[in-house]
């Protein structure tokens, strides 16, 4: 009884009925063939294969029935015809056959498209269930959607982040790859962003939660995966419109066909093959699996459409700062000026100029040249009062054994530098011009100097120190190290123009762009300039790529046909408007992602090549007669199959 | 009237008619004021009144159509 009743509650459960469904009809299919064999007995043979078509054809039928109640016609009922009919001509067999591959079928695929689903199901459990919050030295253990922006939350080592938040005490390192795609972990401390669904590795932190739940920037990403998959291509929605017409046109050419031949079998055979299943699973098939795969790397792509788009790029413009260089400038090297008195003849003293340059990776760690450490305290001294983006660059060179004294008295000149007073000795720091104006001379070599410098991208700022000259100080953005790389890889996989759009001067832009090796160089551009430049592109039968750092490239994002932005992770702006948001700022992941694209093109055309091929071989077959109900069932099946395993194929690109 | 949205997802749709299918089902479901099956992600997404069809009533109408579903947090 017990048996009986497990039996008939596992007969509820979809998956677990197809299953038993098609153990017995294969079976008993079996048996048939067994029968015929060993006994010759057409009358067993046949009761077989009608109990095979019936225990799959019930299942099919069900289905067939449930969707004429509600008013809609589905493929279940064509093979439900189709097999009814079978069994009324007497061709059993076939019947048989036809709705045990149709199950068979269905059941195969489904399994499959779960696996393309994999990568999703992958992140959403990413994400812990539950938060340790702390609240005055106690602990609580909450729903982690419920942590509210501002609690304090325990992340103990090994386990994942609950909220996104800011590390508030503790050291470690945490594994990033579920959102950056980046392998290698990252280093953590206090003042630092963390995000939900990371791994924390071997410290225990304390974070102050920022966002939680549907909030974080892992939810951000399922969500937009989740509408980038079902996001429909052109090609999908061109396919959807040929397969809305192929049924009924099939069935109209099935009945049309038996009122011209009175042929039975033909008619119902061709409405086996009226299933349009490989071509209508042809594109999504591709796309989910190749948006799957790029999101497990962070290349975030918005939908079917861009991932169209992005296969057919043929040129790149990318922004200098923050996209080819660090965004962080650096001390690159140091003009250190050496005076010596020399008594000239007719008794008047002049200073005889030495200059020698250091470069910064020169330095080490207590060995500094006194010079170099002159420029470094005065120049501290001056900049620490200032927010420029070059003061940082300064004072994070200074050494830690030298103590800056507070300046007595400073003014900012806007857009040249600062003047500070100290023990009633003037100091200033800036441009050639702004010490100019303070009427500092400045030697013609010491000029030229810094003209070279100039050429190869530096910014120097000058120093001086009671109204004499002590040296400067060149900084830069350096280059990332693998731009000039990411830029080969782009040229081999097919982009033939590369441009770099830049607000910064021409000089800089040249010398970073001759390091990348870059020969297009715009600089100086507002951003509604470099709008300009891709439209120009455009105009000149380019498909264009825009990479830049999502917020201040705006309107060149979206004026390119693919806006690329990087390092998006933590910033919502740029995974929401971006076609294509790369979640960590690894320039390699660009070529990837373009990569990642164009095999999924060729992969979509290559499954509406076989879907188009079975379809045509299998009409074909149909009128010339040598496809039947089973073959036909079979190569059906068997395309929907090739169809599955070739999209399957880019989860390993 | 009030009405909730659950989200359901299943991995058993193997060709785009199912969604025809489960979402004629569930909106003929009496209760449920809306439903949409998105077939690339199998994910199903119901509007209804919870007091008169609940999540299990929803999961078991999807489940006689003929595929297996769970409820899922989003």
């Amino acid at each position: 009884m017990k048996i009986l009743q497990k039996l008939l509650s596992g007969l509820t459960n979809p998956s677990t009925r197809k299953k038993v469904l098609l153990i017995i009809s294969g079976s008993l299919i079996t048996a048939g063939w067994a029968t015929d064999f060993f006994r010759d007995s057409a009358l067993l043979f046949n009761t077989f294969m009608i109990g095979a078509a019936l225990v799959a054809g019930l299942e099919i039928a069900r289905r067939a029935w449930q969707g004429l109640k509600n008013r809609h016609t589905n493929i279940e009922l064509l093979v439900t015809i189709a097999a009814t009919g079978g069994i009324a001509i007497g061709v059993h067999w076939e019947a048989a056959a036809v709705t045990f591959l149709f199950l068979l079928g269905g059941w195969l695929e489904a399994r499959t498209m779960s696996k393309t689903r994999d990568t999703l199901r992958e992140l959403i459990n990413m994400a812990p269930d539950t938060a340790i919050v702390l609240e005055n030295e106690s602990r609580r253990e909450l729903p982690a959607r419920e942590v509210k922006k501002g609690m304090l939350v325990l992340v103990k080592p090994g386990s994942k982040i609950p909220v996104d938040g800011v590390v508030q005490s503790g050291t470690t390192s945490v594994d990033e790859s579920a959102i950056t795609g980046e392998p290698i972990p990252a280093e953590k401390q206090s003042g630092a962003e963390v995000f939900a669904g990371t791994i924390n590795q071997n410290g225990s932190i304390r974070v102050r939660a920022t966002k939680a739940g549907g909030d974080t920037t892992l939810a951000k990403i399922i969500q937009r995966v989740e509408e980038a998959q079902e996001e429909k291509a052109p090609t999908q929605r061109f396919i959807e419109r040929f397969a809305q017409w192929y049924t009924p046109g099939i069935v109209g050419l099935s009945i049309l066909s038996y009122l011209w031949t009175w042929n039975l079998e033909l008619a119902l055979t061709l409405l086996v093959i009226g299933c349009p299943g490989a071509l209508v699973i042809s594109t999504p098939i591709s796309i989910i699996t190749g948006i799957g795969n790029a999101a497990k790397k962070g290349i975030l792509i918005k939908g079917g459409e861009y991932l169209e788009n992005a296969g057919t790029i043929s040129a790149v413009a990318l922004d200098k700062t923050g996209t080819l260089t660090q965004g962080k400038p650096k001390i690159t090297e140091f003009v250190c000026l050496q005076r010596e008195k020399v008594e000239a003849d007719i008794g008047k003293s002049h200073a005889k100029e030495e200059l020698s340059v250091v470069p910064a990776s020169d330095i080490e760690g207590e060995n500094i040249p006194e010079q170099v450490t002159d420029l470094l305290y005065w120049a501290g001294m001056a900049e620490s009062t200032s927010e420029h983006p070059l003061a940082e660059a300064i004072l994070s060179e200074v050494p830690t054994s030298l103590d800056l004294p507070e300046p007595d008295y400073f003014t900012s000149h806007t857009g040249l530098g600062i003047e500070v007073l100290h023990k009633e000795k003037k100091i200033l720091v800036g441009s050639t011009k702004f010490l100019k104006r303070q009427e500092i001379v400045i030697g013609d070599s010491f000029v030229n100097q810094i003209d070279k410098l100039a050429e190869n991208g530096r910014t120097t700022v000058l120093v001086a120190y009671d109204n004499r000259l002590l040296g400067g100080i060149a900084i830069a953005d350096p280059m990332r190290p693998e731009a000039s790389k990411m830029i080969k890889q782009l040229q081999k996989s097919g982009v033939n123009r590369i441009v770099m759009l830049t607000g910064d001067a021409r000089d800089t832009a040249e010398a970073i762009a001759k390091e990348a090796g870059i020969k297009e160089v715009h600089a100086g551009m507002m951003p509604d300039q470099k709008n300009d430049i891709i439209h120009d592109l455009q105009q000149e039968g380019e498909n264009v790529a825009m990479i830049g750092d999502g917020i201040n490239d705006a309107p060149a994002l979206a004026a390119a046909d693919i806006g690329i932005a990087m390092g998006a992770a933590g910033t919502d702006v740029a995974i929401e408007t971006a076609d294509i948001a790369l979640m960590s700022d690894k320039l390699m992941t660009i070529p990837e992602a373009l990569k990642i694209s164009k095999l999924t093109l060729r992969n979509i055309h290559q499954n509406v090549a076989i879907a188009l091929v079975t379809v045509g071989a299998l009409l074909a077959g149909v009128f010339m007669g040598s496809v039947h109900m089973a073959a036909g069932m079979l190569i059906h099946e068997l395309s929907v199959m090739a169809v599955i395993l070739n999209g399957m194929r880019l989860r390993w690109i | 009237m009030t009405t909730t949205k659950t989200i359901l997802r299943s991995d058993d749709l193997s060709c785009p008619t199912c969604v025809d299918n489960i979402e004629s089902s569930l909106n003929q479901t009496e209760g449920v004021s809306q439903a949409k099956v998105h077939f690339n992600t199998g994910r199903i997404e119901v509007e209804h009144d919870p007091e008169t069809v609940s999540e299990d009533k929803l999961l078991e109408v999807v489940e006689q159509s003929g595929y297996e579903a769970r409820i899922s947090q989003f």
